[in-house]
């Protein structure tokens, strides 16, 4: 199978689930039939909203909010997300690798870990945002904190899941310690941590906008408490789906990328486990 | 005595790490003494918080049971802490638990509705998918318009956060299902309804434990964030009223209220589903986490 039919085959989308998009519209429309328009807009009104609003929004300045868009705002939660992945991401990832190979470290690690991970993150924030306060700081160590939780898991696993067979034949074959973790354990679960950091991607929109809408400056999350405080659902609405669209593309490109990067290993392969 | 000294030997490691980082914690507050407002330390040393802060609690009851509430005009009493402690903390478990049970059936019950044949359920995944991206915290202004900011908006959104899930993860769990197990009742005559009785049904369990306890995290979440946005009482409206006034030691003793409750909700559901699945083989009872 050549390279290029592969990629497609990623981003590769049923043409009955458009139909299924296309329902889902229709029954939404349906709906809009029974509601006021206060509670639930059509969807074109919605469509119209975002179109509207995309570049710079009038009511939003009423709300003290002036001189920004869903795009500007969108641009400020997007460029935090990034951020909190890659920082989290790797230090999950480091801090995973280590407790692999190194049990005294993983018994102290584990259970501060899954502690930090029950916490929600509803419970952990206001404590974030009166220690760091209402700036950009805040948002991104609280979603820096959950990447890190669950690539922290990931990385682990996929180090424990090497077979041992191959760290040992290096090693009989004087590799250093260094060869060992660069030839091997970084190569060897390459797919298995590229599928964390998608997961960990996928729920850090919601995180982020979460940590905005409890206090911040810009952002899609406080465009969405700014608009829920007037009652403004069409305009939640609009926020929402802009917000879930701008996840869905960025995860498909995550696909493509990590697809890419782990061309040569048959669990990154589509339909591979 | 042996019992305890078991106990010990498995989780001795986990005890003492536990128990460093309250001490950790408190050395932070002596080290770190700024105040978030005058009185309010940023990090409330434990002599703070088992003290005072827990007295404090009381404002949060609302009286009843011989126990005058603050508001009435009583002294602050550990009894009407701890009354309140228990109260909200009911309040708030009656709410997830029911979200958790509604949304939970709901979910499944249209996850294997739509599994009954490929094209439902190819109609529904890619929507399905959209519909998951949304992120469930930034809807509660949503469901406060459409429930109210009542019981039943507080259910209703924890419903569909459990829901969404459950019903994500039926479909999955049913498309799972090897080939084999279905084929194999056909050719002996079960129809859907005996195919969905014995082969779907108990082969799907497995697959649903992490989907359980995927929900169970979400349904701590979205109760709390019910209670955010308009709540007169629960855990999540002492932490909204607290943050209000800088507080930080009452969240911290409600922070630490919810990790309490949260793992022992995950220990009893993994006894539990444990003992449901002692009939399979080992392999497939490797709990998934993620």
């Amino acid at each position: 199978m050549g390279r290029k039919s592969r990629r497609r085959g990623i981003l590769r989308i049923d043409p009955v689930g458009i139909f299924g998009v296309f329902l889902l519209i229709m029954i939404w429309q349906a709906l809009t039939l029974a509601l006021p328009p206060s509670s639930l807009p059509t969807p074109s009104s919605v469509v119209a909203r975002i179109g509207r609003d995309f570049i710079r929004a009038e009511e939003l300045s009423f709300y003290g909010l002036a001189d920004t868009g869903l795009l500007n705002s969108m641009i400020y939660t997007a460029t935090n997300v990034m951020i909190a992945v890659a920082l989290g991401s790797l230090v999950g990832t480091i801090a995973g690798f280590v407790t692999a190979r190194f049990h005294n470290v993983r018994a102290i690690l584990d259970p501060i870990v899954m502690t930090m991970g029950t916490i929600p993150i509803l419970v952990l924030a206001p404590f974030f945002l009166i220690w760091f306060g209402v700036e950009r700081m805040s948002a991104v160590l609280l979603v820096v904190l959950y990447v890190a939780v669950i690539l922290y898991i990931f990385a682990q696993r996929a180090a424990d899941n090497l077979d041992p067979v191959y760290e040992e034949y290096a090693y009989t074959l004087g590799a250093s310690s260094k060869r060992i973790v660069w030839d091997i354990l970084i190569p060897g679960t390459v797919p298995q941590v590229l599928g964390g950091i998608r997961i960990a991607l996928a729920g850090a929109w919601g995180l982020e906008a979460i940590a905005e809408l409890l206090g911040a400056q810009y952002g899609i999350g406080k465009i969405i408490q700014v608009l829920a405080g007037a009652t403004d659902v069409q305009g939640i609405f609009a926020a929402l789906i802009v917000l879930g669209l701008v996840a869905v593309i960025s995860d498909g490109l995550a696909a493509l990328v990590f697809a890419h990067v782990a061309a040569w290993s048959a669990a990154a392969r589509p339909g591979g486990n | 005595m042996t019992e305890v000294r078991a106990f010990f030997r498995r989780h001795g490691v986990s005890i003492i790490v536990l128990g460093v980082m309250a001490a950790i914690w408190q050395i932070l507050s002596l080290l770190y003494t700024t105040e978030a407002v005058p009185g309010e330390p940023m990090i409330p040393g434990w002599q703070v918080v088992f003290t005072r802060t827990l007295i404090s609690l009381s404002d949060y009851w609302q009286g009843g049971l011989g126990v005058p509430s603050v508001a009435e005009g009583a002294p602050p009493s550990y009894t009407a802490a701890l009354l309140a402690i228990v109260s909200n903390s009911l309040d708030t478990m009656v709410r997830l638990y029911l979200g958790l049970l509604i949304g939970g059936l709901v979910g499944t019950f249209l996850g294997l509705a739509v599994s009954w044949s490929k094209w439902s359920r190819r109609t529904v995944e890619l929507p399905l998918q959209f519909i998951r991206t949304l992120p469930l915290l930034a809807m509660v202004p949503l469901f406060q318009l459409w429930f109210g900011i009542y019981f039943a908006g507080k259910v209703a959104f924890v419903a569909y956060g459990v829901g969404v899930i459950f019903f994500a993860g039926v479909v999955n769990a049913v498309k799972n299902v090897p080939q084999v197990y279905i084929d194999n009742a056909r050719t002996q005559g079960a129809n859907r309804v005996q195919l969905y009785l014995t082969i779907i049904l108990p082969s799907i369990f497995p697959e649903l434990r992490a989907t359980i306890l995927l929900s169970l995290g979400t349904a701590w979440g979205a109760v709390l964030g019910a209670e955010y946005l308009g709540a007169q009482s629960g855990l999540g409206y002492i932490i909204v009223y607290s943050e209000a006034f800088a507080y930080l030691d009452r969240m911290f003793v409600v922070a630490l209220l919810f990790v309490f409750y949260a793992s022992i909700s995950y220990a009893i559901f993994n006894r539990l589903s444990l003992k449901l699945l002692q009939w399979m083989p080992r392999v497939g009872r490797v709990i998934v986490v993620g």
